[in-house]
């Protein structure tokens, strides 16, 4: 009975979400010309406090500016990315920054800039371990191009105790 | 940037026939005597052995030409530059993550330097189930010296990493036989940055090998060039289309038309990797009277287990891969529960920290534990059971491929044993902790306890971190027509001027690190195919 009822709710979930999805995406993009749109940067910079916490500096002034160079280095590897895999991400952003998307695919009542860290760690958890594909592809995508953008920098292996390439 | 010598940027300096890219616009229209779609293992093999013959040959290869100088080792660069959809390419549910090479030289210009002939288990399947009465372990072994012997393949003498060597020592405590893997290098200088392109030039890649000795004798190169399709008529390829890619962004130039090249060759051999090269045929909409183009895609599913030691690892410098154990492929019949091959993969820091699970304070102490941590990887053999019957490779609506591949509970199955075994390994080697990368595992400190909670997780994809860096399979092989898209001789079934040289051939998973298959196959279909177009004799090596 609970196995039905939550695939009643998954399948409930994916079409609204194509239906707000088709609207959303035509009215504000996740991506604009290739880089983060404000609506996809305010979407990755939750996400980045949320996953990076321990990682990201403590202090408010260096931790603002490690999380707007990984905002940054997420321009850089999206720009990267094949046409599908853009518009993918540009539609799941989008869902992520309308209202009925992010309550139907984060779970998260607040917009992304008023949610507390924990509200965000929370979302992000469910998403992960949902029963739902297109919520735990959405987690995976966001996690590994948080890690990914963040970890580009060569600035933050010294947290990795990773030494760089040998020079020769 | 390196001192070093750069093999590449000389040639080029000596009058190399390469355009495309940064070196300039390709004629609309160029005929030959062979086509070449791909640069990599089977193109590479089959460039070299058709030049030698005296063939006319031009290589299309959609990647970049990069080499020595501009390996510098740093994956943010190499990743996106000399990897498929920037080393994110995955397959349509997004539960496998696939590495696959994009540049000059395929994937052989990124991989890991692995090298195993083709195991004979997997020989004798085909033969069997196939019927390709040829492919014996004794008739394909000229053809894997000739390839050895060109390309430097042979034992490792310097003593493992840590990494490794922590296979080696935590199989041994358990009684689990563990071998050396043999290298396709000279002179390697132990950097371990492989996967980046190597640069100083030691490992033997199609890039600093065969495709240098084609080019040497006049073959063309267009860089930055994507396949995009056949012209057929009449049960042949009448001639080939492609499209330049802006040199910049690597994408196709805009506005759509320019840019158009049309080949006309005598034959042309289909070399793309597998999934690009059925996506070729089915752009084309070549003949597929049996519905086997794209089918039977195999990936060695790869599952993880992360664990972390006392001891540094740095699992980031020195030889990758050198120490496997194919003890999990032994343990039950080649059609029985799915067997798998162990290995120790080197870590990089971008590579780590996109597979290091979770959030917040559970994954920064996995970040800060990276120099400790050494990671297995199982690759499943998949394809030899009805339980693994492989991807298919369909096209998106703007005409690029994607694989569908199921991840079944057959493969699932496996997957928790071979998790099983790789933390047991790991245990018995000294590990702390054991993370089996699953998101809803946690790092264990005793083997019990790892034991219990990895038998008690719902192995599901997407939940269960799944990777691949070998593809195979898509216009497999078959003595019988029913049965393959390509002929025992590595002609297209039903397009006479047409072969497949590269890993789309393999019927089954290979059950090993695929580039050694690559060129002892290629290299006997391209001697003969060498034969066939010129009447001459001519060998690898």
């Amino acid at each position: 009975m609970q196995r039905r009822g939550l695939l009643k709710l998954g399948i409930t979930a994916a079409v609204t979400l194509s239906v707000v999805g088709g609207v959303v995406a035509w009215i504000q993009p996740g991506l604009a010309r290739g880089n983060l749109s404000p609506l996809g940067r305010e979407v990755f910079r939750a996400v980045g406090v949320a996953v990076l916490d321990k990682t990201l500096p403590a202090q408010d002034g260096p931790r603002e500016i490690a999380l707007e160079g990984m905002l940054q280095r997420v321009d850089v590897l999206v720009a990267a990315l094949p046409q599908h895999a853009q518009n993918e991400l540009s539609q799941l952003l989008s869902l992520l920054g309308h209202p009925a998307g992010r309550l139907s695919l984060a779970g998260l009542s607040k917009p992304w800039a008023d949610a507390s860290l924990e509200e965000v760690q929370q979302a992000l958890q469910a998403m992960r371990v949902s029963s739902l594909a297109l919520r735990q592809q959405a987690y995976a995508a966001l996690h590994e191009i948080t890690a990914g953008a963040y970890f580009a920098d060569p600035a933050s292996w010294s947290l990795l105790g990773y030494p760089g390439p040998l020079k020769f | 940037m390196s001192q070093l010598k750069d093999p590449i940027r000389e040639g080029i300096q000596r009058g190399w026939k390469v355009t495309g890219g940064p070196f300039g616009p390709s004629p609309e229209n160029i005929t030959c005597d062979v086509a070449i779609i791909g640069s990599g293992a089977g193109a590479g093999i089959t460039a070299e052995i058709l030049t030698k013959a005296g063939l006319q040959v031009v290589m299309i290869e959609e990647g970049p030409l990069k080499s020595s100088s501009d390996f510098n080792q740093k994956e943010s660069e190499a990743y996106p530059q000399l990897y498929q959809e920037s080393a994110a390419r995955k397959t349509e549910d997004k539960a496998i993550n696939i590495l696959q090479g994009r540049c000059v030289g395929g994937s052989t210009t990124v991989n890991w330097t692995s090298s195993f002939r083709t195991p004979a288990p997997t020989l004798a399947f085909w033969q069997d189930r196939f019927d390709l009465k040829n492919y014996t372990v004794d008739a394909l072994s000229p053809f894997f010296e000739q390839a050895e012997r060109r390309l430097n393949i042979g034992p490792w003498l310097t003593p493992p990493n840590e990494n490794n060597d922590l296979l080696r020592r935590g199989a041994a405590k358990l009684g689990i036989a563990a071998q050396a893997i043999a290298r396709n290098v000279k002179g390697c200088w132990n950097l371990g940055s492989c996967g980046m392109g190597c640069p100083t030039n030691a490992k033997q890649s199609m890039l600093v090998t065969t495709l240098p000795a084609a080019l040497d004798k006049g073959a063309q190169l267009l860089t930055q060039t994507r396949a995009e399709r056949f012209e057929l008529r009449n049960g042949r390829v009448t001639a080939l289309l492609c499209h330049s890619l802006d040199s910049k962004s690597g994408l196709p130039q805009q506005p759509h038309g320019q840019g158009a090249i049309k080949i006309v060759a005598k034959h042309y051999v289909l070399a793309g990797g597998a999934i690009n090269s059925p996506a070729v045929l089915l752009r084309s909409g070549a003949p597929d009277p049996h519905g086997r183009l794209g089918k039977r895609t195999f990936l060695h599913p790869v599952v993880m287990s992360s664990g972390i030691f006392e001891q540094k690892v740095e699992a980031w410098q020195g030889a990758p891969q050198t120490i496997y154990t194919d003890h999990f492929l032994e343990t039950q019949a080649i059609d029985g529960p799915i067997g798998y091959k162990l290995e120790a993969p080197p870590l990089h820091p971008l590579i780590f920290a996109t597979t290091v699970p979770g959030m917040g304070k559970s994954q920064h102490d996995l970040l800060k534990a990276f120099p400790h941590n050494h990671t297995l990887l199982a690759l499943m053999r998949d394809g030899f059971h009805a339980g693994a019957p492989g991807g298919e490779v369909k096209l998106r609506g703007d005409g690029s491929p994607v694989l569908d591949y199921a991840l079944t509970d057959y493969i699932m199955e496996g997957g928790r044993r071979a998790l099983l075994s790789m933390m047991e390994i790991q245990f018995a080697a000294g590990a702390q902790q054991v993370l089996p990368m699953h998101e809803m595992a946690q790092p264990y400190t005793t083997w019990s306890q790892a034991r219990d909670a990895v038998n008690a997780l719902p192995m599901k994809p997407l939940l269960t971190k799944v990777v691949s860096a070998h593809v195979m399979g898509g216009c497999g092989l078959a003595g019988t027509e029913a049965l393959g898209v390509t002929r025992p001789d590595g002609v297209h079934w039903q397009l006479e001027n047409l072969s497949i040289h590269d890993g789309s051939l393999f019927p089954t998973s290979i059950g090993a690190n695929p580039q050694l298959s690559v060129y002892g196959t290629v290299n006997r279909l391209a001697q003969a195919l060498a034969k066939k177009l010129s009447g001459q004799d001519v060998v690898l090596a």
